[in-house]
């Protein structure tokens, strides 16, 4: 397993955002966290990402403990992730925000930095190399000296998995990737996500509304309602599960998606 | 036709191009031959000296936009840091003790640059690691009796060097004191945290003459140590007086301003540099991206204390070390030299000249230091002289004898940066020179909606990830 | 419900039980205060300075002290807390802290020394009822500093509103520069001085001292110190409370997105909330002035410095808070200034260190403040 999550509670205030979690997931395998606005799924990134600190439970990435570390260190342990609401470095050039995602992967040191020793200078042509490849893979090298904010919308979004990639995860962890995408650029991104799998090996985990999305990516899914799984299982099982479906139609949303 | 047009001009336009060039020479050579004509009893000198020396100082930054290859810029600078600027100070020493302090307000300014123009982090008590250098060196060196001396724990003055470097590392370590516990604090906060943080500083040197006299309060140290002249000062100041028959008092104070001068420009020089490699490193790009995002940042891997801490301890080395520079070439200190204000003025070099650009910061310090220390002098006296000789404007009768001793011109520094800094602030925020990247952080404003400007309320991202803050 | 039971009712939320709030806190801090006092003078019942033991009982002295020091504190801490409300609504509002309040508070206090001084040359101010004098001092400060507030959030902070945090920050400490020396040249030009002194002397009735035990007394501008407080203090828990514009200004600080939708003026509440805070700073300033007998262009920022801490000790974005941290700064800064003498060598220069100190651990240890609550970011 790679990761592995026990039993997770975080509370604010009275309000129990995540309720006993228990999700594990295998290497190389694409899985997706659905559930109503509220159920906990962002909530429940931000504790594997360490954000959050969890009121109880344990999180296990690649045999190691995760609670208690900093967003950083957990980073550096092979967690990426994208943002619900995309946070680029926005007056930092394409290239630039790349080079920050792969910070965790650098030798960073004061007197190499203003000596520019040959180790540093070596190092920055490996970043500029390996920048180069990122952007190849989403796309995004013909607008390397952009502005991230002047991208169009679809180009952020692929911009920040890129930022994530670049810190060579294990796992990478997509808050909502689609939203706001039409049709046919929600096709592209899941051709993406498969990508990613396929090609570079890294486990994928999403939070994703877009039901054609879910249903057509997903080996698993696990549903959270009010901060609790209440359905887990390949998308054929879930589809079929009541609780589920009960938990959309009760309220009467995304009805026609399932 | 502007300096800027050139810069767009077709390549194979030389003539044009040299024109310019050519343009730009003369009006240095003018600027530097009024000045070393000026006779200074004339009434109006003053007003000649507040436009001319501004004029020469600033054209350094109108030499680098000119459309020629970087070494006939390079040489045309250095002609005017080392040949005019020093025959300027030999031929009025005035000028040396000006551009030293003009340096020296550079070389801080570049460090407060990499905490608030790089990190993004708002200090107002910056001038607490330059009273740290400073007292490093007055501690151990000054006449006063005090109890380092008592002890016998003074330092020769050849240690000024080994100073230099101490207090790089004790100004770090100072800044790393105080930003371990603060930094976990959001921008607004940490700002108001700093400034008590440098009030705190400034009462203790204050104070420090009792339980044991350290500092001799508000006294302060006096006949502090010269740091010994390089062997070559001395040479070129002695073929300078004997070459030119100059008529100079004492030989040694012009070779120590020449070397002070000298020192502080190779100091300014190491600080733009050490700040342009971070600026262009994966710890520069941290920054930017910690002032830009924190949670974003943090959750790509960038550890926030770690960076915030080395910004301070960065920042707070560039201010330690010009703190003994300052402390040997004034030979004496009062607590009160370092207070807020000092801070704000620092502040004022950045925001003014252009928060993370760093030939904005320097095109600052000549602009503000200027202000501070010549200009507003310049127009007090030239006030003066017109008063003493009851001069009138002509058409609305104002005679100069009335000019109120209340508006002596150059007590009002806090009201010309007053409204500079609002000035700036509301009409060009990214400063004279903007860096590239603050200019699209501060001034594409408008089509953001509020919320996402906002910057993440707290620390709750930090360490521990979840203090939250008042509501 | 008849009309005496709901102005009883009314009496009640508005008047009483905030009043009796005030007097808990009062009390409450100067009890706690006194008790840490108490214990800190029987531990170094006899301070030594250098070697050698004073023959002073510190104790003693301490009990001797206690009741000038408690009027003395909760009087300052009155006054902080007015400055501290200043602070803390525009924090509440804009999530921006003021740093121009402090000259905001200054300009009042020259407001209120120009009135007085015009009365003296018109030779009115011996015969001028000294309740009235006070009175419209500090209401024509108030109409004063509120206005200058409004202006300045009009066109140094308005333009600034989505800029990065920091921006306007800078933005308010070039107004603070500013207003130091334009008040310095006004007054400079009008008075050829700008360290104004307040003819107190002329008013008698300010300069008495009135008995409140055997040995006890209390001056008369402590007295109309802590009245003004409190009148004004329940004034504006009233304004915040129950009045549709403090419903107003209460949503913007909630979400100005969701206030503007729901039909209120942004911009007018912003401005409303300038007026206010400002209004209350220059009352401040009068009070100040005085206590303190005088006033400068300068004076403003130590006090605006210390207000801030009581604001953000009480909780900042707190109308309790900065009343709560208000009065403790007061009382604690009053106990040092009274023990700190007996320890000579330390001194009471030291005095100023321990509000900074103060503001420092608060912020690091709770930057929510006493009163605040804890709210996390959502990512």
């Amino acid at each position: 397993m790679l990761l592995e999550v026990r039993g997770v509670i975080k509370k604010f205030g009275g309000l129990t955002a995540v309720q006993n979690v228990e999700y594990t997931q295998e290497a190389r395998t694409i899985c997706t966290i659905i559930g109503p606005n509220g159920a906990g799924k962002t909530t429940f990134f931000n504790i594997l990402t360490g954000i959050y600190k969890p009121d109880g439970g344990s999180v296990t990435f690649g045999g190691k403990n995760m609670v208690g570390l900093r967003p950083d260190q957990i980073n550096a342990a092979g967690i990426s992730r994208t943002f619900q609401n995309i946070r680029l470095f926005n007056s930092m050039s394409v290239l630039e925000n790349i080079m920050v995602g792969m910070h965790s992967r650098l030798r960073i040191n004061l007197f190499d930095t203003i000596i520019r020793t040959p180790r540093f200078n070596h190092q920055e042509e490996s970043v500029r190399r390996k920048v180069g490849d990122i952007l190849d893979f989403v796309n995004l090298s013909d607008k390397s000296n952009e502005i991230a904010r002047n991208l169009p919308y679809g180009d952020q979004r692929r911009l920040e998995i890129g930022r994530a990639l670049a810190s060579d995860p294990k796992l990478i962890l997509l808050d909502e990737p689609t939203a706001g995408m039409n049709p046919q650029e929600s096709v592209e991104a899941m051709a993406l996500f498969r990508r990613v799998r396929d090609e570079l090996g890294i486990t994928v985990l999403l939070i994703e509304h877009d039901m054609r999305v879910v249903m057509g990516i997903s080996d698993r899914i696990t549903v959270l309602d009010y901060g609790q799984k209440i359905a887990e299982g390949s998308p054929d099982e879930v589809r079929r599960e009541p609780r589920v479906i009960e938990a959309y139609l009760g309220r009467g949303s995304q009805t026609d998606a399932l | 036709m502007t300096v800027q047009q050139t810069i767009n001009a077709p390549p194979d336009n030389l003539l044009r191009r040299y024109g310019i060039l050519a343009a730009v020479i003369i009006f240095v050579a003018a600027m530097f031959l009024i000045l070393i004509t000026m006779d200074n009893s004339l009434t109006f000198s003053p007003l000649w000296t507040a436009l001319a020396f501004p004029a020469l100082a600033i054209s350094p930054f109108l030499i680098l936009r000119l459309n020629v290859s970087r070494q006939i810029k390079a040489f045309l600078i250095l002609i005017m840091l080392l040949i005019l600027m020093p025959v300027l100070g030999v031929h009025d020493s005035f000028y040396f003790t000006l551009a030293t302090q003009i340096g020296i307000f550079a070389a801080m300014a570049l460090g407060l640059n990499i905490v608030v123009g790089f990190a993004g982090l708002l200090d107002l008590g910056y001038v607490a690691f330059f009273a740290v250098g400073a007292y490093l060196w007055g501690i151990f060196t000054s006449q006063t009796d005090n109890y380092i001396h008592a002890i016998g724990l003074t330092a020769p003055a050849w240690m000024f060097y080994v100073f230099l470097f101490l207090a790089v590392i004790v100004a770090a370590f100072a800044g790393i004191l105080l930003g371990l516990p603060v930094l976990r604090l959001r921008g607004d906060y940490l700002a108001i945290v700093t400034l008590g943080f440098g009030e705190m500083i400034r009462i203790l040197f204050k104070n420090l003459d009792h339980p044991v006299n350290i500092t001799n309060g508000t006294l302060g140290l006096d006949g502090l140590a010269s740091p010994p002249l390089p062997p070559f000062i001395g040479s070129i100041t002695d073929w300078l007086v004997t070459t030119f028959k100059l008529e100079v008092g004492n030989p040694q104070v012009l070779a120590y301003q020449l070397f002070f001068y000298l020192l502080v420009l190779a100091i300014c020089g190491a600080a733009i540099l050490v700040a342009g490699r971070l600026d262009d490193s994966p710890i520069g790009r941290a920054w930017t991206a910690i002032r830009e995002d924190e949670t974003a940042a943090l959750a790509m891997g960038v550890p926030l204390v770690r960076m915030k801490l080395l910004a301070f301890a960065m920042g707070a080395s560039f201010a330690g070390a010009m703190g003994v520079v300052f402390a040997a070439k004034f030979k004496s200190l009062t607590p009160d030299a370092f207070d807020f204000n000092q801070s704000i003025f620092i502040l004022a070099i950045v925001i003014v000249g252009g928060m993370g650009s760093i030939r904005g910061v320097l095109l600052g310090a000549i602009v503000v230091s200027l202000l501070n220390l010549q200009i507003l002098q310049s127009l007090s006296s030239l006030i003066n002289n017109l008063k003493n000789q009851n001069a009138v404007i002509p058409v609305i009768n104002f005679a100069f004898k009335d000019w109120p001793n209340q508006l002596a011109v150059e007590n009002y520094q806090r009201f010309v940066f007053g409204i500079l800094l609002i000035v700036i602030v509301l009409f060009r925020p990214a400063g004279i020179l903007p860096a590239s990247r603050r200019k699209t952080e501060l001034e594409d404003r408008d089509d953001v909606p509020p919320d996402l400007t906002e910057i993440p309320p707290d620390m709750s991202l930090t360490e521990s990830g979840g203090d939250g803050h008042a509501a | 419900m008849t009309f005496s039971t709901r102005a009883a009712n009314w009496t009640w939320t508005y008047i009483l039980r905030p009043f009796l709030q005030i007097l808990l806190f009062v009390l409450g801090s100067a009890a706690l205060m006194s008790v840490i006092a108490v214990i800190v003078s029987l531990i170094f019942r006899t301070p030594a300075s250098r070697g050698a033991t004073l023959e002073i009982d510190l104790f003693e002295q301490l009990l001797k002290q206690l009741p000038d020091t408690l009027i003395d504190g909760i009087t300052i801490g009155f006054l902080y807390a007015v400055i501290a409300l200043g602070y803390t609504m525009v924090y509440g509002v804009l999530k921006f802290i003021n740093f121009a309040h402090s000259e905001i508070f200054m300009v009042g206090g020259v407001i209120g020394f120009e009135v007085m001084i015009r009365l003296r040359d018109g030779s009115l101010l011996t015969t001028f009822p000294p309740v009235l004098l006070v009175i419209l001092m500090i209401v024509a400060a108030m109409a004063f500093s509120g206005t200058l507030a409004v202006v300045i959030e009009r066109f140094a902070y308005r333009p600034l509103r989505n800029a990065p945090r920091l921006v306007p920050l800078i933005s308010a400490i070039g107004i603070s520069l500013f207003l130091q020396d334009a008040v310095r040249a006004l007054e400079g030009l009008g008075r050829n001085q700008f360290n104004l002194a307040y003819p107190t002397d002329s008013v008698p009735f300010l300069t008495q001292r009135l008995p409140i035990g055997p040995t006890v007394t209390i001056s008369v501008t402590a007295i109309i110190i802590v009245i003004s407080a409190i009148i004004m203090v329940l004034g504006l828990n009233y304004f915040v409370n129950a009045t549709k514009i403090g419903k107003g200004i209460r949503a913007v600080s909630q979400d100005q997105a969701t206030a503007s939708l729901m039909g209120i003026d942004v911009n007018q509440m912003i401005a409303i909330t300038f007026l206010v805070g400002g209004a209350l700073g220059g009352a401040a300033g009068v009070l100040f002035g005085l206590k303190a007998g005088n006033i400068s262009p300068f004076s403003g920022f130590i006090p605006g410095l210390k207000a801030f801490t009581a604001a953000v000790l009480g909780g900042i974005g707190n109308i309790t808070g900065a009343l709560l941290g208000g009065i403790l700064l007061g009382l604690i800064e009053a106990f040092f200034s009274s023990l700190l003498p007996f320890f000579p060598s330390f001194g009471t220069s030291y005095s100023d260190i321990f509000a900074f100190m103060i503001l420092i651990l608060i912020l690091i240890f709770r930057p929510t403040g006493l009163l605040g609550q804890r709210v996390d970011e959502k990512v």
